[in-house]
Formats: structure tokens, C-alpha cells, sequence
């Protein structure tokens, strides 16, 4: 175990050195731990705060954390301490993520790729204000969940695994399903 | 007329062969897979025990210091590029697969027990009795009501849809159904019901759905 943190160490290490030479749009603060692959592609800028760690999920070895931004105006932000378990992010606008978050193989999407008439052009009514998602602080997200655009997470909120979430959760909350509803 | 019995059963399988020998050199081909991740689990893992014999057209990956049992005559089919993964999250863990499974794309995670039964037949789907993976990762304070660690139960002939999910707390009876896309928590489903919607809230009798068809 002592050698496997000790190589994941290295290798965040190796991960912020490449950015702070090749990818000057990625910064990426101290003490990031890659136990398997972090691929962030795009022009956009992200933001990785203290003591990350980047990991597959347990069983699964096909997939890895995947950030990426679609456009140079696409912001990625991403707390301290945060957990990510085969989480893939992938931004049009705005993604916030607080402090102390765990992510278990879920998706966050804040755009809808396309419109839905028939050309299949870049939708019209998208935004930065309607389309933003913000999660708050020790939020946790399970296994093949989805969080969509639009959607804010407040603080304490736990996402139950295949749960879909479209509009606000309120702290301290369970959510479950799809839509994704209040558990009681 | 025991020896009648195998006797003609060998004949029809001699001529089955000979009808079509393509499909019987995959099947062969299978059951050659399967005898080498029988022998290497049961050789090299001590908490893993699978019975002859297992038929493997897709990758089986068991990890973790959990006991995995699975009985005789199931096979594990292809479905959406994946085969059979079992996760055992801690040392007490138990897994148990009944006889004839079609285990397809099913992932499961144990923290507590699981027993799936005889004749169950799977596609891509995800059962796990906890919340989470890494539950010591886990900062928010509402966790106590969500980390106990229940117990599925599974009976006879259950077909699991495509991307249906089973949480901890359920029990399902024997012939029963769930459908694609649903999610199960704290939930008992009887014998013959069909489950459906995410989450489940009532699911329903197949025998008065086929009346109300007619």
C-alpha cells in the first residue's frame, strides 16, 4: 500500500509539472495522488485544488477521470480534497465543485450538445446564468448517477446511485430516481 | 431406463454437433474458458469457489477477500462489451450464484451479502447493497441513514432488465421481473410481480397485467 501512494504521489507530481510546462490553461495546486488515468482535454481553463485524488473505480478497468472543455470560454473548478472515482466532467460553461466531494463513476454535464431541431446545431438558448452547475460542499454522488444542466447541489446532499438530477437540491437532502426526488 | 435416458441424450447431442459444427466449436471453445478461470480461482484465491461447468464467452473478473461462491451450469454471455465483474468491498462479504445463471454484464459490489438464485438471467445491471464504494470517504453528516449495509436476496427465474439498478434492503421473489431502467431500494417484490419506474414504489402482479390485456 505504502509503495502504491508513493507511486500515485509521483505520478500527480510528474501530471502538475507537465501542466505547468505544456497545458498552461490547467493549474493544479500540491499533493495530487493518480492511482489511474487523468485525461483533461480542451481549451477551456480548470482549476484543481489541494490533496486531490484521481482513481478508477473498484472492478472496472476500462474507465478513468475525463475532464473536458468544449469551448476556450468553459471553466472547470474543482475544490480540496476531493475524491474523484471515475468521474467524468464535461463543460460547456461553468462546472463549480466545493470542498470534501466524493464522485463514484457519475457524469456532470452543463450543456445539451445540440439543439433539437432538425440541423442539429449548437443550441440557441443556452446561457451561462440557466445552464451553470454549482456543488456545494461534503456532497457525495454514487455510481451511474447524472447530474444535467442547470442543476445546483446545495451542501450535505447525498445522490443515490442511478439517480438523475435536473433542478436544485436543498442541503442536508437524500435524492433518489429518476427525475431524481427527495427520499423519504 | 436410466442408461436409455443418457444414451438417447448423447445421441441427440452427437447430432447436434454434426448439424452445426460452428456453434459447437464456440460452445467448446467457452467451456475450455471457463475450465482456466475455474482452475485459476479456485487454485489461487482460497475465498473463491466455482463449480464445473462454467461457460465463459465474456471476460470473469473477481476481486476482493470476500467468499464468492457460484454453483454448476451457469455462463457468463457478452452484453454491452462487458461480462462478469463480482467486488467483494470487505472480508466478511458473501456472494452466492445459484445454478444455470445467464450472467451477463452484471457488476456486483458487496459490502454484506448477496444471494442471487437459480435460473436468474441478467443484462447490463449494477447490484450493490451500500450507497458507496469508498463509504470512509464520506464527510456529509447524514450518512447514518444511508450506510447500513442490508442484505438483497434474490429467488428462482428473476430477469434482470437492461441498466437496472438493486440497492440495499430489497428481496425479490421467484419469476419475477424488473424492468429496464429501474431502481430498487428498500423494496419487496413478490413472486410473479413485474417492477418498474426509478425509483420503484409498487410493482405489480403479471398475472392481472396479461387479464387486463386481454
Amino acid at each position: 500500500m505504502i509503495v502504491k501512494d508513493s507511486i500515485a504521489r509521483i505520478r500527480g507530481q510528474l501530471f502538475i509539472i507537465k501542466c505547468r510546462i505544456w497545458m498552461r490553461n490547467i493549474h493544479i495546486d500540491d499533493g495530487l495522488r493518480i492511482y489511474k488515468k487523468l485525461k483533461i482535454s480542451g481549451k477551456g481553463r480548470v482549476f484543481i485544488g489541494r490533496n486531490c485524488l484521481v482513481d478508477g473505480i473498484k472492478g472496472d478497468d476500462s474507465q478513468f477521470v475525463c475532464i473536458d472543455t468544449l469551448n476556450e470560454n468553459a471553466v472547470v473548478k474543482i475544490g480540496c480534497n476531493v475524491n474523484l472515482y471515475a468521474a467524468r466532467i464535461s463543460a460547456g460553461f461553468n462546472i463549480s465543485i466545493g470542498d470534501d466531494v466524493l464522485i463514484e463513476e457519475a457524469g456532470i454535464i452543463d450543456t445539451d450538445f445540440h439543439s433539437i431541431d432538425r440541423n442539429r446545431e449548437l443550441p440557441a438558448d443556452e446561457s451561462e446564468k440557466n445552464c451553470r452547475v454549482k456543488i456545494g460542499n461534503r456532497v457525495c454522488i454514487g455510481a451511474r448517477s447524472v447530474i444535467t444542466k442547470g442543476a445546483t447541489i446545495e451542501d450535505d446532499v447525498i445522490v443515490a446511485p442511478g439517480a438523475i438530477v435536473t433542478k436544485t437540491v436543498k442541503s442536508g437532502q437524500i435524492v433518489i430516481g429518476n427525475p431524481a426526488k427527495t427520499l423519504d | 431406463m436410466h442408461i436409455l435416458r443418457v444414451m438417447t441424450l448423447t445421441k441427440k447431442r452427437i447430432r447436434d454437433v454434426i448439424a452445426n459444427p460452428r456453434l459447437s466449436f464456440i460452445v467448446g471453445i467457452a467451456l475450455l474458458r471457463g475450465c482456466f478461470y475455474i482452475i485459476k480461482y479456485n487454485m489461487f484465491y482460497k475465498n473463491v469457489k466455482i463449480k464445473f461447468p462454467l461457460r465463459a464467452y465474456a471476460p470473469v473478473k473477481i476481486i476482493g477477500s470476500g467468499s464468492v461462491f457460484i454453483d454448476n451450469g451457469c455462463s457468463v454471455y457478452i452484453n454491452v462489451f462487458q461480462g462478469l465483474t463480482i467486488v467483494t468491498l470487505s472480508s466478511d462479504a458473501k456472494v452466492a450464484i445459484g445454478k444455470g445463471c445467464a450472467l451477463g454484464g452484471v457488476t456486483i459490489r458487496c459490502h454484506n451479502k448477496i444471494v442471487i438464485g437459480d435460473r436468474t438471467m441478467t443484462a447490463y445491471s449494477l447490484v450493490q447493497d451500500a450507497f458507496f464504494v469508498n463509504p470512509d470517504k464520506v464527510k456529509s453528516f447524514n450518512i447514518n441513514k444511508v450506510l447500513t449495509k442490508e442484505i438483497i436476496t434474490m429467488g428462482e427465474n428473476v430477469w434482470l432488465g437492461g441498466q437496472c439498478i438493486i440497492l440495499g434492503g430489497c428481496t425479490v421473489g421467484k419469476d419475477s421481473i424488473l424492468s429496464l431502467g429501474s431502481l430498487c431500494y428498500h423494496i419487496k417484490v413478490g413472486d410473479y410481480f413485474l417492477a418498474k419506474y426509478s425509483p420503484v414504489r409498487k410493482a405489480l402482479p403479471i398475472e392481472q397485467l396479461l387479464k387486463l390485456k386481454e
